[in-house]
């Protein structure tokens, strides 16, 4: 490639893939390695779960992929045009209200008013925060706090929708319910979709693969298809064949901490 | 069951009743009762000193009748002590109308350019430890007997807390916020209007009102050494000093203290207003 890195150029990912990491690698200033020569190929409406010991680099991979941080090394291939993407918090201003933070990330891309409006009142109502548009996040629980800031991003209408550990601080049950609502959106909406989660469980039961990071430096060492067909049922987590996957991911798992 | 098994201490714990939550009359007396107790204490230790004194000297510490009858009794006075209030009121506001916009700016231009913190940050404490007072005759002798020495006196009391907490707040930011503009790619300027400014404004607000209320006391020291002129408190306090009516003198302590408390209480009143909806440091 003749593009330098400062300017990315528009150019078909290899093997019309929705997101590329060729032999990527990501060292910090201080010459931590975050990545190193991470290979990842993720097709256009693939779910894809990031698992990996914690401090491995997960997270800076979510980081490179989206823009937040440069690479150092090797080549990333993304659609950033219209990205949604969650952090480990549900990240809203606390100064706005429910429907003005859903409509914040529009209002940045400088959709008209009306439409900001009609776009977030239908997102709110989708993932069931109706009757909260005015209300203040500070009202709101943890789960409803993730909903609004899953419906901030979904008004984007994304492309690609990456999941930073979203629901890490969240109890079970809500976790499991949001599991089947992102699954839902993901169905309806057609997003390519990459989640960073340190749940086993929760990779397999949402993901058309899973893949395993080793510890840091982070690469890629193992890759998992999940045959289960979308929408899943939250029963699956009962059957053999999701405990055998689940035990053979955890077993890649530890084989990448022991290295 | 084990054989270890520690033996039980059973008791009976009752239930408690739900409280009642208090009547509108028990909160007040709550609220007031320990402001209005202190308050009388103040007024007892007042008396106990002021009778401690030989009676040559009690002209320091005036009676009650005597505020009354000497200095708040008298319409003249009265009409003096409002006008005079009105001249100190003026003066604070014009510092600070002078202060709050430049110093604002400073704050932010200090978040920009990290090389213009590092430059501006050490002239600011060194300028916020420059006796004041000290040099008040200095900026007398440049701006002359106006407004100017005045203003310029009350900008130098109100100014170091308002870049200093604004730029506190600005660098307070959640990290990820920023990070979600980013994505956008939003502008720093746009950054600064909807995710810094906001975020900042409960920290801006208590420099403003450290400000506030210091730039009332501002004003009146700045008078004190300008004693000509239709003047405010401060000319009161020292004129009234050299005429020996340290009554009047107290009525003019008087006037100045509710002035300060009320551009705190105003400034409060206003913060909650604005933020109580979504910041924690805000009383419910």
């Amino acid at each position: 490639m003749s593009s330098s890195p400062q300017t990315p150029m528009e150019a078909p990912a290899p093997g019309g893939n929705a997101i590329v990491f060729d032999n990527v690698s990501m060292t910090f200033p201080d010459g931590t390695e975050g990545l190193k020569g991470t290979d990842l190929a993720i097709r256009p409406g693939e779910f894809v779960s990031v698992v990996g010991p914690s401090g491995c680099g997960k997270s800076t991979l979510l980081k490179v992929a989206s823009g937040l941080v440069r690479h150092t090394g090797g080549e990333v291939w993304v659609d950033r045009a219209q990205l949604g993407y969650t952090f480990q918090d549900a990240t809203l201003l606390p100064w706005r209200k429910v429907i003005d933070n859903v409509a914040l990330l529009m209002e940045l891309r400088g959709y008209p008013a009306a439409e900001r409006r009609r776009i977030a009142q239908e997102k709110i109502e989708l993932v069931g925060l109706k009757g909260f548009e005015n209300s203040y996040p500070q009202r709101l629980s943890g789960g409803m706090k993730m909903r609004a800031s899953l419906a901030r991003s979904l008004a984007l209408n994304p492309a690609v929708f990456m999941f930073d550990e979203p629901f890490g601080a969240l109890d079970e049950i809500t976790r499991e319910r949001l599991n089947d609502e992102v699954i839902e959106f993901y169905t309806r909406e057609g997003f390519t979709g990459i989640f960073i989660t340190h749940s086993i469980p929760e990779a397999v039961y949402m993901s058309s693969k899973v893949v395993v990071m080793s510890a840091r430096p982070g690469r890629i060492v193992a890759q998992f298809d999940i045959p289960f067909a979308y929408p899943r049922h939250p029963d699956l987590r009962y059957e053999p064949e999701f405990s055998k996957l689940s035990g053979e991911v955890s077993k890649a798992l530890r084989a990448a901490i022991e290295g | 069951m084990s054989e270890i098994a520690k033996k039980a201490k059973v008791e009976v714990y009752p239930p408690q009743p739900v409280p009642t939550p208090p009547t509108l009359t028990k909160r007040l007396i709550l609220n007031l009762m320990p402001p209005v107790i202190l308050g009388i204490g103040v007024i007892i230790a007042y008396a106990l000193v002021r009778n401690s004194l030989p009676p040559h000297r009690q002209f320091l510490m005036p009676s009650a009748g005597g505020l009354w009858e000497l200095a708040l009794g008298l319409p003249d006075f009265r009409r003096e002590l409002l006008a005079r209030t009105g001249v100190t009121i003026g003066i604070a506001l014009t510092g600070l109308a002078v202060t709050i916009p430049t110093a604002i700016a400073v704050g932010i231009i200090m978040f920009r350019f990290y090389t213009l913190e590092k430059a501006i940050f050490p002239f600011l404490v060194a300028l916020q430890s420059v006796p004041v007072m000290a040099i008040i005759p200095l900026i007398q002798s440049a701006l002359g007997f106006g407004l100017a020495p005045k203003v310029l006196i009350v900008v130098l009391f109100t100014f170091f807390a308002i870049p200093t907490t604004l730029l506190l707040g600005l660098k307070s930011v959640d990290k990820n916020i920023l990070n979600l503009f980013r994505l956008q790619g939003a502008s720093w300027w746009v950054m600064l209007r909807k995710a810094c400014f906001p975020s900042a404004a409960p920290t801006l607000f208590a420099g403003l009102k450290i400000s506030g209320s210091l730039a009332v006391i501002a004003a009146i020291v700045s008078e004190l050494f300008f004693l000509s002129g239709e003047g405010g408190l401060g000319q009161l306090l020292m004129n009234s000093k050299i005429d020996f009516k340290y009554e009047q003198m107290y009525a003019a302590l008087i006037a100045s203290s509710i002035l300060s408390i009320s551009v705190y209480l105003l400034f409060n009143w206003l913060g909650n207003r604005l933020f109580s909806h979504w910041h924690e440091s805000s009383e419910k």
